[in-house]
């Protein structure tokens, strides 16, 4: 059976431990940079399947790994670290980040991510349009018939309501951020003013969840921007 | 900074004795003016525009710094009154045999008060800056008491997982497996509850580096509260909370972060403190001027000591203050934040369990 290999760029010891032995344990191949210059050789020479990114690294500023790795590679790329700010992470996943978990991170959280950020590689190299289907607990979604149902139900969106709805879907599990969406929706010259988006947001959740403030499907990072329930695995 | 200041300084330096001058000038001529009117129009008698004379130097001694020009001024009131006021007029005449006498007495007069203002002004200068070092004292107390309680509330859950993780090191083979677990899962806790200090510590110096004036911008209420809920049922699965949110759209100006913060400090309150099996209830009300957050347990309440100090961080100085680790600083970090969006927050004891309620305005508070 083939291995899936992470790099882990990271150069705190400890942490590098704890995450080798968890990856190695759950059937992956794990190789450590401890430097960022050191990250940018690997990656290129391994052409890993994920890259596990810290921000703060002794020689240069992990932002600058992930510009220079995605010169070249579409590779996965989830950052991990200790800048809690949100800027922080909304300019990591602008620059490219796959995805961001901040410090610390519990083991079954951190190998979620590693399977989502792995299955939407796996299909976009496999050029086959994503999916038909978005399927999770009772929320159904068909891309092709651009229908939304819940728990068996119709629901009614408007249509930019379902451009979100199916754009955060197709990317389920990943924190997508707001300027994601605003260029995925309503196109690159849309206004950068997130609060259309977030009524609009209100709005679905109001017509898909329950309880707004509790929801199942859709989650908010405040500042950052959305992420949906991961439907792979359904 | 410190040469800003300094130059202030230097020029207010340069531009004291030019403001003093002007006022002499400006209050002798106002006391001359109103001298020559009371002089021609109402009355002669040289008595009373000495007393106008006297009046106009305590003046000028009052509004103006040092003894020089009150003594200026009480001088140039005898020459004054001497020369236009009395007879002859237009004449310096000194040689009247009660003149030495009223010379000296306005002379003595205007001494007195330039003394007495100076040392009035003196005073209340070393009264602001009493003032001024007792507030920077309180401040300074305020962070030690910050720290001290912090290092206390940091070395409790410390030394649960120091002494959890020697116990597995020192002897990891002679525990059974679920005395193994219970170690662990308590080491876990511990380090989870450290972890939310710490991110409450993040949000205090947040407040404290950026003034008053930290950045705002409008959230929907419902994701804030959402984001809330899920972190703490990350850390605390088996809370049970019920959500309660008004219909419509919300939108507030706040440090998301932050307010996140207190509705975790409180919510986990709520869970923890109040030792009850009922969920906690969160209940938000829209409000005319306001958005209100009502976390409501169905515990034991709170009792009448804890009531009185529960927002200065003191309390838990009481005698059980190793047993419960944290809630006071928690909830004045609570405080600082509520305050800080010109927010009000408050406790209170209801039938059953306590009730926290704070509130944030929809319009900014600091524009």
């Amino acid at each position: 059976m083939h291995k899936f290999t992470v790099l882990i760029v990271e150069d705190e010891k400890h942490i590098n431990e704890f995450i080798t032995k968890t990856l190695s344990a759950n059937g992956y191949r794990t190789n450590w940079a401890a430097s960022g210059k050191e990250g940018i050789s690997l990656a290129t020479s391994l052409c890993p399947d994920v890259i596990l990114l810290d921000l703060g690294l002794p020689d240069i500023d992990g932002m600058e790994v992930i510009g220079q790795v995605r010169k070249w590679s579409r590779c996965p790329i989830i950052v991990i670290s200790a800048r809690i700010q949100e800027e922080d992470k909304v300019l990591a996943l602008d620059a490219g980040a796959d995805d961001y978990l901040t410090k610390p991170f519990g083991i079954l959280e951190l190998l979620a991510r590693i399977r989502t950020s792995l299955r939407h590689s796996t299909q976009n190299s496999s050029g086959s349009l994503s999916q038909q289907l978005y399927h999770a607990k009772g929320l159904e979604i068909d891309f092709f018939r651009r229908t939304v149902s819940l728990d068996g139900g119709l629901i009614h969106l408007t249509p930019i309501e379902y451009k979100i709805v199916a754009y955060l879907a197709q990317n389920s599990g990943k924190v997508m951020t707001y300027t994601d969406v605003l260029n995925n929706v309503w196109g690159p010259y849309a206004e950068n003013d997130n609060k259309i988006l977030r009524v609009n947001m209100a709005n679905i959740r109001r017509k898909l969840e329950k309880n707004p403030a509790q929801p199942a499907y859709i989650f908010t990072e405040v500042g950052v921007g959305y992420r949906m329930v991961d439907g792979g695995d359904a | 900074m410190m040469r800003e200041k300094i130059k202030k300084a230097r020029l207010q330096n340069i531009k004291q004795p030019y403001r003093d001058v002007m006022t002499t000038a400006g209050l002798l001529l106002a006391t001359v003016a109103l001298a020559c009117f009371l002089f021609f129009f109402v009355s002669r008698s040289p008595i009373n525009i000495a007393l106008f004379f006297m009046v106009g130097a305590i003046m000028v001694a009052r509004h103006t710094n040092g003894y020089i020009y009150g003594i200026f001024s009480s001088v140039f009131g005898v020459i004054f009154i001497n020369c236009f006021f009395t007879y002859p007029y237009s004449h310096i005449d000194f040689t009247r045999p009660d003149y030495p006498f009223t010379f000296v007495c306005i002379l003595a007069l205007s001494l007195v008060t330039s003394t007495v203002t100076t040392n009035l002004k003196r005073q209340a200068e070393v009264l602001r800056f009493h003032e001024k070092q007792l507030a920077e004292a309180e401040k300074e107390k305020m962070r030690a008491n910050l720290l001290r309680a912090v290092s206390h509330d940091l070395r409790t859950p410390l030394t649960g997982i120091i002494g959890s993780i020697s116990a597995i090191k020192e002897s990891g083979d002679g525990y059974s497996k679920e005395e193994f677990q219970e170690l662990i899962s308590n080491v876990y806790d511990d380090a989870s509850w450290m972890l939310n200090m710490v991110e409450n510590l993040l949000s205090v110096t947040k407040i404290h580096t950026g003034g008053s004036q930290f950045a705002t911008t409008p959230e929907i209420v419902e994701e804030v509260v959402e984001e809330a809920v899920t972190r703490l049922k990350k850390r605390l699965p088996k809370a049970e909370i019920l959500v309660q949110i008004p219909a419509e759209i919300l939108m507030v100006p706040m440090d998301a972060m932050m307010v996140e913060q207190v509705l975790i400090n409180l919510l986990e309150n709520a869970v923890v403190h109040s030792k009850s099996q009922h969920p906690v209830q969160l209940f938000v009300q829209n409000q005319e001027h306001d958005v209100a957050f009502h976390v409501i347990d169905f515990g034991n309440g709170l009792n009448k000591e804890q009531l009185k100090h529960i927002f200065d961080g003191t309390y838990s100085k009481g005698p059980s203050a190793d047993g419960q680790k944290g809630m006071g600083i928690g909830l004045s970090i609570c405080h600082t934040i509520i305050t800080a969006h010109g927010g009000t927050i408050s406790a209170k004891n209801n039938e059953r369990g306590a009730e926290f309620l704070f509130t944030l305005p929809k319009e900014e508070a600091h524009a």
